[in-house]
C-alpha cells in the first residue's frame, strides 16, 4: 500500500517530504487554535524552505554523487570562487552559532560609548566631571569589544554578528522564494506555450514595472516594519527577472533531442517536465539565485539604513544608519558593516561565476 | 628550381589547457606549389584545421601557441614576422575560407559591404570602385543578379549562396594561396558539387595553389593533386590523389578507405577501424596509431616511426616501411599483441 | 518471408503555419511534407533521402507522431494510428522508436545513461528497479558497451559511444520499427562505419525494420534495401537499391547519384550540376517543383506536377519523362 501511494506522487522522497509539510502545517494550526506561539513567522519560512532545500536541493547533490563530484571539480578551478564559499561558510557559522558567544548586540552602555576597535587608540572629548570641563581622553581599543563600540556602547562583534544572521536570513529565503515563483513560471510558460505563454509572460511583464518601494512603505505603513514583510515584499516583486531566464532556457531546451526522444519513448508531459526539463534549468537557477542574493541583502541593508527595517533586529544596515552620524568621531561603526558587506557581495559574486563556468558546457575547464 | 611557394617546417602547435597539453600538431612539414591543389585529410582532432590557422597565426592564444616549426612564404618565415606584415598577408596574398558560411558572415553588414572590405584594405580602391569589384566577383562565383544582391544581407541567402559570398571574398584581391577549411562540409550533396566545380575551375583558370582541408575522401580523390592524411596531429601518408587510392601503405589510410560505405561491391559487413581517436594530451608512446593499428610491430608502441618515400612522392609514416621491419613484416602484418 | 506491411503511409501532410503581424495571423504554409505514401515491410529497411529542407527529417517525426500529420493517415499494421487515443499511443511507443541524429543532444545530461535508457522501461511499467538494471546491462552488451557504464554520464562518453547508448534506449522496449533520423551524419567516418555495423548487425538479429533517413546516398545505398528520393516534400522516386542505382530515371536521382563522392581519382568525372537553389517550402513552383532546376525540362513541367506513378514492378517515378 505504502509503495502505491509512493508511486503515486512519484516516490519515496516527495512522500517524506510531504509528510514532513503536513507535520509543519499541523504545528501551525496548534499555533493559532490552540498553544501560543510555538515558532515564530519567520521560523516557519525557514523550516518550509529549509525542507525544500534539503529535499530537492541537498538530496539530489547525494544522489548523484558521480555528478555533483564532476561540477565541483569544475568549479574548483576557479580559485575565487572557492574563495568565495570558504567566505559564505564562514559567514553561515557565524550566523548560526555567533550570537552564543558574543555579547547581546542590544545591550546600551553609555560608559562604554565609542570605544574603538583593539589596536587603535582614539582621542575624545570627555566631560571631566572632576575638573568639570572638557578633556582630551585617550580611549584604547580593549578585548572586551575586539570591533569597538557605537555611539551607545553597544559591542560592535556582536551587532556585525547579528547583522550577519539577518543578512543571510532575507537573502536566503528572499531569493528562494523569487527563485520558486520564476522558476515555476518560466518552466510552464515554455513548455506549454500558446496561450499559456502569451498570459504568464504579460502577467509577468506587469509585476516588472510593480513599485516593490512603494509597497514595502504601504505595508509597513500599514502593519508596522518587520522583516517577515521585508522578506516577503522583496521574494514577491523580484522573481521576474529569473522568470524570465528560466523561460528562455527551457525553451531552448524543449528543442534539444532528449526531450523528443522522451516524448517518443512515452512519457507524459509531467514526467518531461519535471524529470527533464527542470533538473536541466536548475543550473541556471542556482547561477541566478546566487548572483542575486548580494542584490537582495543590500537592499535590505538599505532599507534599514533609511530606517524603514525591522527596529527589533540588529542589520548591518542598521549599524550603518548609526554610523553615518558619528563617521568623524567613530569611523569604524560606518566602515566595518561597509567592508563586511563589501566582501560578502563580492564573496556571493565569486561563488556565482564559478558556477556558472561550472554549468557551461562550453567553457573550457 | 624550387617551385614551392609555401614550405612548412616542423610545425608545432599545442594548447595549454588546465586538463594538460593538447598535442594538436606535432611536427608536420609539407611544402605547396604554384597552383597545386593539396589537400590535408583526416578525422575530427587531427590537426588539420590546427595547421591552417596556424599558417596565417589566427590561432586562439591562450589557450594555444605555435611553439616551434617554420612557415616559409617567399623567403620569409611568417611564425616571425611583425603583426603588420601579416595583416598585409591575410586576404592579400593567402586568402581563408572557414568551413561554416552561417557564422563566418557578419550579420550585420551587406554582402556588398564585407566582399569589398577587403578590396578598400588591401587594394585601396575607393568605394565605388570596390563595389564594382565586389559585384563582379560575386557574378564570377555564380551568384545571379548580383549588382542587387550586393545589397542583402547574410540571413537572406541560403547555405550554398552564402559560400559563394565567402569565397568571392576571398578571391577578391586575387591570392596566391587559398586555404580552404571543410567548405563544403555543411551543405547539401548538390550544392557542394556546385561549390567544388569552383574550386576546380579556380585551380585551371587562375593558376591558384589550394590548401584544401576536408575528412571526406571522396571530394579528395576528384579535386586533389597532392594529399596528405593526417592523424592525431602527425602526418600519417603522403603522396599524389593516384598514389593513396591506388596504393594506400599506411596501415590508417588503408582502413580509412576500407571503412567507406561502397555502393558497388557487394559486402555484407564495413570493415571499421576498431578503437577510437587517441587522447592528444596522452598520446601513445610511439606510433601515435600503433593501439589501433592490426600489422603494429613491438618497435611501434617505443619509437616514432621515420618519414620513408616509397616512390617519387609518395611518403609513409610507418615502421612497416622503415629499415627496421623485415619484408617478411611487410607482407604477413603481424599482429603482435602485447 | 515476411511480406506484412509494419507500417503504411497515405497521403501524409505536414504543414507548418506562417503568421506574420500584430494578431498573428495565418498567412502561409511551410509545406515541409505534401502528400507522401509508402509503406514499409516487416524486417526491411527504407532509405529516405533528400537534401536540407525535403521534409525527411519531418516525415519521420511525423510517422511515429511526434508532430500531429495536418492530413493523410499513418496505418501500424493495418490500424489508423490518427484515431488512436492516449492510451493505445503509449502502447504504439513501444513498436516503434527513433534514434536521433546529434549524440550530444539527444541524451539528457543529468541522467546517468542507465537512467536514460531504463526510462523508457519504467514508463511502460517496469518498476522493479532490479529488473531494470538488468535489462539495462544487457542492452548495454548488445550495443557494444560496457554494463558497468551505467552510472556514467554522457559527457563521459565519445560520440561514436554515444550513439550507441541512443540506440540501446531504443531498443530497451523491443520496438518492430526504429526511425532512424540521420544516425551517423554527426561522427568520423571510422566510427560511422563501426555504427552502421551495429545498426546491420541489430536489423539481422531482431528482425527490426528501420527507415533510414540520411542525405548520404552512398551510405544509404548501403543500409538499404528500397530508397525514396525525396525533394521540396514530395517523394520523386522510389524503388530496390540496386534498380536505384542502376537505372535512376528521376533527373533529380541522377543528380545525387553523380554527386555521390567517390574515393577513386579515376573516376573524375565533374558529375551532372544541378542550376540554381532549392526552392523555399513556402512556396513551391508551380507545376513539378523541381522544374526549375531539371536539366531535362519540357513544356508540360511547368504547368502540371506529375502523378507518382508505378512504371516497372517496385520501381515507381513522378516524372512528365515517362508519361
Amino acid at each position: 500500500m505504502m509503495r502505491q501511494v509512493s508511486n503515486k506522487v512519484g516516490g519515496l522522497r516527495n512522500l517524506i517530504f510531504i509528510g514532513v509539510l503536513l507535520v509543519l502545517i499541523l504545528i501551525l494550526l496548534s499555533d493559532i487554535y490552540l498553544v501560543d506561539q510555538i515558532l515564530e513567522p519567520l521560523e516557519y519560512f525557514y523550516l518550509f524552505f529549509a525542507a525544500v532545500a534539503i529535499f530537492y536541493g541537498i538530496y539530489p547533490l547525494y544522489a548523484n554523487r558521480r555528478l555533483t563530484k564532476y561540477y565541483w571539480q569544475r568549479i574548483k578551478k576557479h580559485r575565487l570562487s572557492v574563495i568565495g564559499l570558504a567566505f559564505i561558510t564562514f559567514l553561515i557559522v557565524v550566523a548560526l552559532i555567533g550570537p552564543i558567544f558574543t555579547q547581546d548586540p542590544t545591550k546600551v552602555n553609555f560608559a562604554e560609548k565609542n570605544v574603538p576597535p583593539v589596536g587603535f587608540t582614539v582621542q575624545q572629548f570627555v566631560y571631566d566631571l572632576q575638573a568639570e570641563e572638557f578633556v582630551v581622553q585617550e580611549i584604547p581599543g580593549t578585548w572586551q569589544h575586539p570591533l569597538g563600540t557605537d555611539d551607545k556602547g553597544r559591542d560592535m562583534l556582536a551587532m556585525l554578528v547579528s547583522g550577519a544572521r539577518v543578512s543571510l536570513q532575507v537573502g536566503l529565503l528572499a531569493v528562494l522564494i523569487a527563485v520558486f515563483i520564476g522558476t515555476i513560471m518560466g518552466v510552464v510558460s515554455a513548455y506549454f506555450g500558446g496561450v499559456a505563454d502569451m498570459v504568464l509572460m504579460r502577467f509577468t511583464d506587469i509585476m516588472m514595472t510593480f513599485p516593490f518601494f512603494l509597497l514595502l512603505v504601504f505595508i509597513i505603513f500599514i502593519f508596522g516594519p518587520s522583516l517577515v514583510f521585508i522578506i516577503l515584499v522583496i521574494g514577491l516583486t523580484s522573481w521576474t527577472g529569473t522568470a524570465r531566464l528560466v523561460r528562455s532556457e527551457a525553451l531552448s531546451l524543449r528543442t534539444r533531442e532528449f526531450i523528443m526522444a522522451s516524448k517518443s519513448l512515452g512519457a507524459s508531459d509531467t514526467r518531461i517536465v519535471f524529470r527533464h526539463l527542470i533538473p536541466n534549468v536548475i543550473s541556471v537557477v542556482i547561477v541566478i539565485a546566487t548572483l542575486s542574493i548580494p542584490g537582495v541583502i543590500v537592499a535590505e541593508a538599505a532599507l534599514s539604513f533609511i530606517g524603514l527595517g525591522d527596529p527589533t533586529v540588529t542589520s548591518w544596515g542598521v549599524v550603518l544608519n548609526a554610523g553615518q552620524r558619528s563617521l568623524d568621531t567613530a569611523w569604524w561603526v560606518a566602515v566595518e558593516p561597509g567592508i563586511i558587506l563589501f566582501l560578502t557581495v563580492l564573496a556571493f559574486n565569486f561563488l556565482g561565476d564559478g558556477i556558472r563556468d561550472a554549468f557551461d558546457p562550453r567553457s573550457q575547464l | 628550381m624550387n617551385n614551392n611557394i609555401l614550405e612548412i617546417k616542423h610545425l608545432k602547435t599545442y594548447f595549454f589547457t588546465s586538463r594538460g597539453v593538447v598535442k594538436a600538431v606535432d611536427g608536420v612539414g609539407f611544402s605547396l606549389r604554384k597552383g597545386q591543389n593539396l589537400c590535408l585529410v583526416g578525422e575530427s582532432g587531427c590537426g588539420k584545421t590546427t595547421i591552417a590557422l596556424s599558417i596565417l597565426r589566427l590561432i586562439d592564444s591562450p589557450p594555444g601557441k605555435i611553439i616551434g616549426g617554420e612557415v616559409w612564404y617567399h623567403g620569409e618565415d611568417l611564425l616571425h614576422s611583425s603583426g603588420k606584415r601579416l595583416r598585409q598577408i591575410r586576404g592579400n596574398q593567402i586568402a581563408m575560407i572557414f568551413q561554416d558560411p552561417q557564422s563566418s558572415l557578419n550579420p550585420v553588414f551587406t554582402v556588398g559591404d564585407q566582399v569589398a572590405e577587403q578590396i578598400k584594405l588591401h587594394l585601396g580602391l575607393k568605394r565605388k570602385q570596390a563595389m564594382e569589384r565586389a559585384s563582379y566577383l560575386m557574378e564570377q562565383v555564380g551568384i545571379p543578379r548580383a549588382r542587387e544582391r550586393m545589397k542583402d544581407y547574410p540571413h537572406q541567402f541560403s547555405g550554398g549562396m552564402k559560400q559563394r559570398v565567402m569565397i568571392a571574398a576571398a578571391l577578391s584581391c586575387n591570392p596566391e594561396i587559398l586555404i580552404a577549411d571543410e567548405p563544403t562540409t555543411a551543405l547539401d550533396t548538390t550544392i557542394k558539387a556546385q561549390i567544388l566545380d569552383i574550386f576546380r575551375d579556380l585551380k585551371q583558370n587562375r593558376d591558384m595553389s589550394i590548401l584544401f582541408i576536408t575528412h571526406d575522401l571522396g571530394t579528395v580523390a576528384s579535386i586533389a593533386d597532392r594529399i596528405i592524411v593526417m592523424y592525431g596531429g602527425r602526418i600519417a601518408e603522403a603522396g599524389t590523389a593516384f598514389d593513396i587510392f591506388d596504393q594506400p601503405q599506411h596501415p590508417y589510410t588503408q582502413g580509412l578507405i576500407a571503412c567507406l560505405p561502397d555502393i558497388s561491391a557487394q559486402r555484407d559487413r564495413l570493415t571499421p577501424i576498431p578503437g577510437m581517436i587517441p587522447s592528444l594530451i596522452n598520446p601513445p608512446v610511439g606510433c601515435i596509431f600503433n593501439p589501433r593499428c592490426e600489422r603494429r610491430l613491438p618497435i611501434c608502441s617505443k619509437e616514432i616511426p621515420p618519414e620513408v618515400f616509397i616512390s617519387g612522392e609518395h611518403l609513409v609514416v610507418c615502421h612497416l616501411y622503415s629499415p627496421l621491419a623485415s619484408p617478411q613484416d611487410r607482407r604477413e602484418g603481424i599482429n603482435n599483441v602485447d | 518471408m515476411l511480406t506484412e506491411k509494419i507500417v503504411e503511409v497515405e497521403n501524409l501532410k505536414k504543414y507548418y503555419p506562417v503568421t506574420a503581424g500584430l494578431l498573428s495571423k495565418h498567412v502561409a504554409d511551410v509545406k515541409a511534407v505534401d502528400g507522401v505514401s509508402f509503406y514499409i515491410i516487416e524486417g526491411e529497411t527504407l532509405g529516405l533521402v533528400g537534401e536540407s529542407g525535403c521534409g525527411k527529417s519531418t516525415l519521420g517525426r511525423v510517422l511515429l507522431r511526434l508532430e500531429q500529420p495536418t492530413a493523410g493517415k499513418v496505418l501500424y499494421k493495418g490500424n489508423d494510428i490518427m484515431t488512436w487515443d492516449k492510451r493505445q499511443l503509449k502502447e504504439m511507443r513501444k513498436e516503434a522508436q527513433m534514434i536521433f541524429q546529434d549524440p550530444q543532444s539527444s541524451l539528457d545530461p543529468r541522467m546517468t545513461i542507465g537512467d536514460s535508457i531504463g526510462e523508457a522501461l519504467l514508463i511502460h511499467g517496469m518498476k522493479n528497479e532490479r529488473e531494470r538494471l538488468e535489462r539495462v546491462e544487457d542492452l548495454l552488451k548488445q550495443v557494444g558497451l560496457e554494463p558497468e557504464h551505467a552510472i556514467r554520464y554522457p559527457h563521459e562518453f565519445s560520440g561514436g559511444q554515444k550513439q550507441r547508448i541512443g540506440i540501446a534506449r531504443a531498443l530497451a522496449v523491443n520496438p518492430k520499427l526504429i526511425v532512424a533520423d540521420e544516425p551517423v551524419s554527426a561522427l568520423d567516418v571510422s566510427v560511422q562505419a563501426q555504427i552502421l555495423n551495429l545498426i546491420m548487425d541489430l536489423q539481422h538479429e531482431l528482425g527490426l525494420a528501420y527507415l533510414f533517413i540520411a542525405h548520404d546516398l552512398s551510405v544509404i545505398g548501403y543500409v538499404s534495401d528500397r530508397i525514396a528520393v525525396m525533394y521540396l516534400g514530395q517523394i520523386v522516386e522510389l524503388a530496390g537499391k540496386t534498380e536505384l542505382f542502376s537505372h535512376p530515371l528521376h533527373p533529380y536521382t541522377e543528380a545525387l547519384l553523380s554527386a555521390i563522392s567517390i574515393p577513386d581519382p579515376h573516376q573524375k568525372r565533374k558529375g551532372i550540376l544541378l542550376q540554381g537553389e532549392v526552392p523555399s517550402p513556402v512556396n513551391p513552383p508551380p507545376g513539378c517543383r523541381f522544374h526549375t532546376r531539371c536539366p531535362k525540362i519540357m513544356e508540360i513541367c511547368h504547368q502540371e506536377e506529375p502523378p507518382l506513378r508505378q512504371l516497372e514492378k517496385n520501381h515507381l517515378v513522378s516524372c512528365h519523362l515517362y508519361d
